[in-house]
């Protein structure tokens, strides 16, 4: 017997899940009048868009039920599936919703998209958001801080509000209070797996992209304290992993569900970075606008689409291996991802010298196969179940 | 380091795609062994076909059932392992691959294997092992139904005899008719040949089964097995199989031999109710907590 309300939340954050044309969004425009902006993943300001009264969308391409009829002629087949995707839902209308698009600094494939995007989209907002890899405060501190005062002149040219510092420090508040839901339901899953399956925290966490802030850490609250309460989830033995490489394109559910059927729990992963990109809570501050900035140059995660120095990439992913007592690690990229596989010979260098077992695999947002992955994942689980010494 | 339980018993459930197999076995000494015969013992064991029915609530009463043949509840279990796709049982401790189990299994059944073939409906195993059952190498059939036993099961349908007679009639074939050994549908349209023709029902059969007992060879081989063999699976109580394998091994002088148990077709809920059992010792071994069987 399930916690009361549980099956609902779920049901509806799967509706905005898979609702391609943004419904959620489109309500929230005839209620408010305000923008939305969409973002790609892994990190975009969404305080300073919440600021001016613009609500920011969170998009991560697509799933094996797109057809994919014209963004193929954008790219090659050697590149990932997430900007073929995005064309598509851009191209066939599911993004009319959308007043324009924010592309972080991801790789070279998102930042061509940004520019396709501009010469498809003509009248809407289309922004290179050109994340600075010079953590120096005076270097890249305030080049991000000159890019982020052009976004918002930007917004205001399209009719959002012009930000206030009061705005900005109340919108900090409102994305600290988001973090520290999601940071608790990693909180939870870390110490309970199975009270949280991954599968489902997915699902709330995709949700919560087409929401405004103060709806969806309700929604986080509430899926919190209903899992949390929910007696008929008992302890499963699996094997502990941290899933890492899925934090652009995104894997199919059924690849997660998979990977939880195959005898994995995963206890930390990389999936819809956005809503933990920054780490802690952002400090109040005279200053807003200059927090947010600090926070990105400070206390962002080690991302592979992120410089960090030599070595130190692979020492945080030994270190969050541990401290979620993971027992093997899942490199689990999607094909033709430069950022991941390109950092996974020095992550597993990393993790091999620490004795974590490993395995790894590649998808695509529109796999619709699992078999192999879930023999090699089911392997996996046994082989670290019954042999391994982590 | 927390006390390593001295005697302990555990379930193993495995779902097949057209059968349940239940085991439930007893295992003493504080060791972490695998193979220790003296050690092991099997309490209770089934299995029953599915035969389009909801397959967990088939595997929950069958699970049941062999508790009470052998005087237990299931708060007696210190392990209910599942395996095949027996993910989904709500009231499992924990799961353990195909692969995995049935080699252990096997290796219970037949401390001299170091392979098991594990014949499926839908699917065929070559897994290579070494003496503690740790899996080396395997080998799988593709998805195509020739080299399962959902398709020994509809050639049975179309020539009019049951499963349990297959075996027995395979082995009176005097003049067995070479079939397709790639492609099920030109297996069958073989068949439907062989029946216009006028061949006997014993030498069709056993064309099938030398057909698809190459197909197992080439499979073991490719996974690097020599030696002893166990054949696990539905299609290990199929006698004119085993027939045909072990023919056929000595035909192409294989390194091979293929052996049965009668109780091969639990092989993988065996397995995987002995890797309860040592999952559970380890765990105490290193002083994690037990995991709670779900009641």
């Amino acid at each position: 017997m399930s916690a009361p309300g549980l099956a609902e939340l779920l049901e509806r954050a799967e509706a905005l899940y898979l609702d391609y044309r943004l419904g959620a969004v489109k309500e929230w425009k005839q209620r408010t009048g305000g923008l939305a902006i969409g973002y790609m993943p892994i990190y975009a300001p969404r305080e300073l868009l919440h600021a001016q009264g613009v609500l920011p969308v969170g998009l991560m391409g697509g799933r094996d039920d797109l057809e994919i009829i014209k963004g193929d002629a954008y790219y090659q087949s050697y590149i990932c599936h997430i900007p073929r995707s995005t064309i598509e839902l851009g191209l066939n209308g599911s993004l009319d919703a959308l007043d324009g698009m924010l592309f972080p600094a991801i790789c070279d494939v998102i930042r061509n998209l940004s520019g396709i995007w501009q010469m498809q989209f003509p009248d809407k907002l289309s922004h290179y958001l050109d994340l600075p890899q010079d953590f120096d405060p005076e270097m890249g501190g305030k080049f991000y801080r000159q890019d982020l005062e052009h976004l918002s002149e930007l917004l205001v040219q399209r009719g959002a509000r012009p930000l206030t510092a009061e705005a900005l420090a109340h919108s900090i508040e409102l994305y600290n209070a988001e973090r520290r839901e999601v940071q608790a339901l990693y909180e939870l899953r870390r110490l309970q797996p199975w009270k949280v399956p991954t599968h489902e925290l997915y699902l709330v966490l995709r949700a919560a992209l087409v929401l405004p802030v103060e709806e969806s850490t309700a929604m986080f609250r509430q899926y919190h304290e209903a899992v949390a309460a929910d007696q008929a989830r008992k302890p499963v033995d699996q094997a502990r992993v941290v899933l890492t490489g899925s934090f652009c394109e995104q894997p199919p559910l059924g690849l997660i569900k998979t990977l939880e059927r195959a005898g994995c729990s995963i206890v930390d992963d990389d999936f819809v970075q956005v809503h933990r990109f920054i780490r802690s809570d952002i400090p109040a501050s005279d200053d807003p606008l200059g927090a947010l900035v600090n926070a990105f140059l400070t206390d962002g995660m080690a991302s592979p689409t992120r410089y960090v120095d030599r070595g130190r990439k692979g020492d945080e992913l030994v270190q969050r291996t541990k401290a979620c007592g993971a027992e093997g690690l899942l490199f689990c990229a999607p094909s033709f991802c430069d950022p991941a596989l390109l950092d996974q010979p020095m992550l597993v260098r990393a993790v091999e010298a620490e004795g974590v077992p490993w395995t790894a695999f590649k998808y695509s947002e529109n796999s619709g196969q699992f078999q192999v992955i879930r023999e090699q994942a089911g392997t996996f689980a046994d082989s670290i179940k019954l042999w391994s010494n982590a | 380091m927390s006390t390593i339980p001295e005697k302990l018993i555990t379930a193993g459930i495995d779902v097949g795609s057209a059968a349940i197999k239940v085991a439930i076995v007893e295992t003493t000494g504080r060791a972490l062994e695998v193979n220790s015969i003296a050690s092991e013992r099997m309490l209770a064991g089934a299995s029953e076909r599915t035969r389009r029915r909801d397959a967990l609530a088939v595997a929950e009463g069958l699970f049941d059932e062999q508790l009470r043949v052998a005087g237990l509840t299931r708060g007696d279990l210190a392990y209910a392992a599942t395996t095949g796709e027996g993910e989904a049982l709500p009231f499992r401790t924990g799961h353990f691959y195909g692969m995995t189990t049935h080699a252990r299994g096997g290796l219970f059944l037949e401390p001299d294997a170091r392979a098991v073939i594990d014949i499926g409906a839908l699917h065929t195993r070559a897994v290579r092992m070494d003496e503690k059952a740790k899996v080396a190498s395997y080998r799988m059939t593709s998805q195509c139904a020739s080299g399962s036993g959902q398709f020994l099961e509809n050639i049975a349908r179309y020539l009019g005899v049951t499963l349990e007679e297959i075996g027995t009639l395979s082995q009176q074939a005097d003049k067995p008719e070479a079939c397709s050994s790639i492609c099920a549908v030109l297996a069958e349209t073989d068949v439907i040949n062989m029946v216009s023709r006028g061949i006997g029902i014993p030498n069709i059969l056993k064309g099938i089964h030398q057909s698809m007992a190459g197909r197992y060879l080439k499979l073991l081989v490719a996974a690097g097995v020599r030696g002893v063999v166990l054949v696990t699976g539905g299609l290990a109580a199929d006698t004119g199989m085993m027939t045909a394998m072990q023919e056929t091994a000595a035909e192409q002088k294989a390194a091979l031999d293929v052996r049965c148990h009668p109780q091969s077709v639990l092989a993988g809920a065996l397995g995987a109710a002995l890797w309860g059992g040592f999952r559970v010792r380890r765990l105490a071994e290193k002083g994690t907590p037990l995991p709670m069987l779900v009641a």
